[in-house]
């Protein structure tokens, strides 16, 4: 069954993704997306930060401040297991989704 | 390069948060816009563009706020939940069963009378068990990652809940009892008071407190 959040679901899962390697700070997280997705998916800061303060407060993710060489300070998120746990059900979401999508209206995997 | 922290701060100047957190908010949403500035200017953008660019990240800056603190708030009151609550319940229903199980195993109070309408009623066996329940509230508290006042209402929620019901109960009282003496009423209720909150109270917050001294040694010793 494919949940009514599907929509909030693509922006966790990609943020989700991004953050499976490496730790990354709030503008290297959409700019990572908006490489991967090849410009398709782009978050703006408006749309991006209210997200990952939600992210946070469920224990998907963490974010801690680090300070760079050139003494600039960011706050980098991490992955945390409640996240990574996270990861392999809405993988499979959208891979229902994609399938019913190509039953449905012959729209083809990418 | 604009002063980004200046230009967050004059749009979110009324960020409802703790100060700290309303601090590192507004500073990440600048660092965020800094760091979009930078690499339009590394990617051969003129300042007024890029600043243009940075700036157009963000349409509403009033739904930007709304939005952070939906988000914050939501938090906000997961961890009163977590916090406050969840233990403070079941330090209540902890302590009000034990109650009724020692009134159903035949132990009553020891009553000191002290001239009607007031007494003190001790039930001792009870009475002893708080500090437990007080230490469980508070204990739960502090592993929902709760601080300060939070664990000591925790602690003291039963007498919480009582004190409040108290409250309710002579506010109605001198309303609607007016042929009833003041000095009798101020008497009962005194007695009610210390049988109903400051013992039990006491017992709780001794519980409360037994519990971060334990912690205190713990944290000490490791």
């Amino acid at each position: 069954m494919i949940r009514t959040e599907l929509k909030r679901g693509t922006a966790e899962i990609a943020i989700l993704s991004v953050l499976e390697n490496q730790p990354l700070h709030g503008y290297e997280i959409s700019r990572r997306i908006e490489q991967d997705s090849a410009g398709a998916l782009r978050f703006t800061l408006a749309a991006l930060y209210p997200l990952l303060y939600r992210m946070e407060n469920r224990g998907w993710v963490r974010g801690d401040w680090v300070t760079s060489d050139s003494g600039r300070r960011r706050r980098c998120y991490k992955l945390l297991p409640r996240g990574r746990k996270m990861l392999a059900p809405l993988r499979a979401e959208w891979a229902d989704l994609f399938r019913a999508m190509r039953r449905v209206a012959r729209v083809n995997h990418a | 390069m604009p002063d980004w922290l200046a230009y967050v701060n004059e749009r979110l100047d009324r960020l409802s948060l703790p100060e700290t957190e309303s601090l590192q908010v507004r500073e990440e949403l600048a660092a965020h816009l800094e760091d979009m500035y930078l690499s339009l200017r590394a990617q051969g953008l003129s300042e007024s563009d890029a600043v243009r660019l940075a700036c157009d990240q963000v349409s509403s800056w009033q739904e930007v706020r709304r939005a952070i603190l939906a988000a914050k708030s939501e938090a906000f009151m997961q961890n009163r939940v977590k916090q406050l609550w969840v233990p403070g319940l079941v330090t209540l229903f902890g302590a009000a069963a034990l109650m009724a199980v020692l009134q159903i195993l035949g132990f009553r109070p020891f009553v000191i009378h002290l001239g009607q309408p007031s007494s003190i009623f001790l039930d001792v066996p009870w009475l002893l068990s708080l500090p437990l329940f007080g230490a469980l509230g508070a204990y739960l508290s502090v592993r929902a990652r709760a601080a300060g006042l939070a664990v000591h209402c925790a602690s003291l929620f039963p007498v919480l809940v009582t004190a409040a019901a108290f409250l309710v109960i002579i506010l109605a009282s001198l309303i609607l009892d007016r042929h009833v003496s003041l000095r009798i009423m101020t008497t009962a209720f005194a007695a009610s008071v210390l049988n109903g909150v400051l013992l039990p109270g006491f017992f709780l917050l001794l519980g409360d407190w037994l519990l971060h001294f334990a912690m205190k040694r713990r944290a000490a010793s490791n």
